[in-house]
């Protein structure tokens, strides 16, 4: 099931310095074209969920797919639900956090920012 | 409501009438006398039907990495045989249930406190999103003896066909694999605070074999009464009483089913900060009382007019005292302490000391 807003489907945006990032570790992971993101929610963390980022190119017949910056970001049907809206920042610095999940879902969120509940 | 028995009751029934009522279960509550019972655990071998406590199989790849992202206790590399106690805390870290994780070679054993199953069975299906898990609720078809004593792990290893040695030499929490009667079972050492202890966790149609085979080892018989008596003695905190969302592990004397440099589970934000700031606010404690004929759970301890703590379990040693266990605040909550029992109990209570894991100052 969609869900969208003003009639345009929701789902998960990556920025464009957040894709620039996972292009430098699919590049090191050895995968430089068709560089994928597996954004998931697992049960765990402080709060309850935590966010699960994993890159490959395997895409699930159930999986909603959006290419963004030239990345193909996945979602499973199960964490769509938890992960609607969500944005995936990257914030560098000495002390930036890396990769931070904006997500309107979540009610509460854990002190590190990996965990939430809803 | 119709009560469950368990798979002994038969067996049970033609040596004792004397039954009570534990989580919508009918189970034993007096055998002989329960100082009898009671010091045979101390000093030689007894066993107690348990079947009405928890039993859940879990299989799955993702078992154990679930379990460790929601739980206390580090239990990912847990190979077979092994098994580690494990708290399930809500995300204000507050105790959902103690649970016994055992790695079994062929499932994820879970034993977990009399009438909690269910709720936990909901506790994991909540958090279990793309996990490869099965839960299965195996209490109904199985069963469990609680062998206690310093001679229990030679009774045990009769019933078993197996080496004291083996039974004996278990480490903590873990596990091994035996035959009973022709049946497929498990004994699981589990000590009663310093109590030497296992479960022989088993399917019902061989529990009334192990249970006579146990007697002729030489085993006593223990209704529930003498257990929760030595329970209490040893300070052992029990689900409803002592444990609960109403407490925090630190608080219910549970920091060495915590590990704390595993990393994130529900519930670590805060259990953490509670230990690094010492804002631990009360102390499980053991009680002696004095003066007064009856104590019940609930019952208030005063000090100086303040209420200062709560009367949370009651037994009686087989020399006649009575003994319980309470919360008492950190200020109280030290050996030696009298309080005062509040109206219409009259008399004292003396802190004895602490659940064996944790007290102030550790």
């Amino acid at each position: 099931m969609a869900i969208t807003q003003d009639g345009v489907e929701l789902g998960v945006t990556v920025s464009e310095k957040a894709a620039e990032k996972i292009k430098y570790f699919a590049q090191k992971d050895g995968l430089d074209d068709e560089v994928g993101l597996r954004v998931a929610v697992k049960g765990g963390g402080c709060s309850g969920l935590t966010y699960d980022l994993t890159i490959t190119s395997d895409e699930l017949p159930t999986d909603k797919v959006v290419e963004q910056h030239g990345i193909k970001v996945m979602v499973d049907k199960k964490s769509y639900i938890y992960l609607v809206g969500t944005e995936l920042e990257f914030s560098d610095g000495l002390n930036g956090k890396g990769f931070v999940f904006v997500n309107p879902n979540a009610k509460k969120t854990c002190g590190c920012g990996t965990s939430f509940s809803v | 409501m119709t009560l469950l028995r368990s798979a002994l009751y038969e067996t049970l029934a033609q040596g004792v009438t004397d039954f009570t009522h534990l989580h919508g279960w009918e189970m034993p509550r007096v055998f002989s006398s329960v100082a009898e019972e009671y010091r045979a655990a101390e000093s030689g071998a007894a066993v107690h039907d348990r079947s009405h406590a928890g039993r859940l199989k879990a299989t799955g790849t993702d078992c154990l990495d679930l379990l460790n992202r929601l739980s206390t206790n580090k239990v990912d590399e847990l190979a077979p045989g092994q098994g580690a106690p494990t708290i399930l805390t809500t995300d204000q870290g507050r105790i959902v249930d103690l649970v016994q994780v055992v790695n079994t070679g062929d499932c994820v054993l879970l034993l977990t406190s009399p009438g909690t199953q269910e709720a936990i069975i909901e506790w994991l299906d909540k958090y279990t999103i793309m996990d490869d898990v099965e839960v299965e609720d195996w209490t109904q078809n199985s069963a469990m003896l609680t062998m206690l004593g310093p001679e229990a792990a030679a009774a045990a290893a009769t019933v078993a066909g197996l080496d004291t040695q083996a039974i004996s030499g278990l480490p903590a929490y873990g596990a091994i694999p035996a035959t009973v009667g022709g049946f497929p079972a498990q004994v699981v050492q589990q000590s009663l605070g310093p109590l030497p202890g296992f479960q022989l966790v088993l399917e019902v149609s061989g529990a009334a074999g192990a249970w006579e085979a146990l007697l002729d080892a030489g085993a006593t018989p223990m209704g529930a009464e003498a257990y929760d008596a030595l329970r209490v003695a040893h300070a052992v905190p029990s689900h409803g009483q002592e444990m609960g969302q109403p407490y925090n592990p630190l608080e219910a004397g549970l920091i060495g089913s915590i590990d704390f440099a595993k990393g994130c589970y529900i519930g670590q934000e805060v259990i953490a900060r509670l230990d690094t700031y010492q804002k631990v606010q009360k102390h499980l404690v053991t009680l002696r009382f004095e003066g007064p004929a009856q104590v019940s759970p609930g019952d208030s301890l005063v000090h100086e007019g303040r209420a200062v703590g709560l009367v949370t379990s009651t037994g009686w040693t087989p020399e006649g005292y009575l003994i319980g266990m309470g919360y008492v605040r950190k200020a109280q909550a030290s050996t030696g302490s009298r309080l005062e029992l509040e109206a219409p109990a009259e008399g004292w209570a003396e802190i004895s000391g602490f659940s064996q894991l944790f007290g102030p100052g550790e």
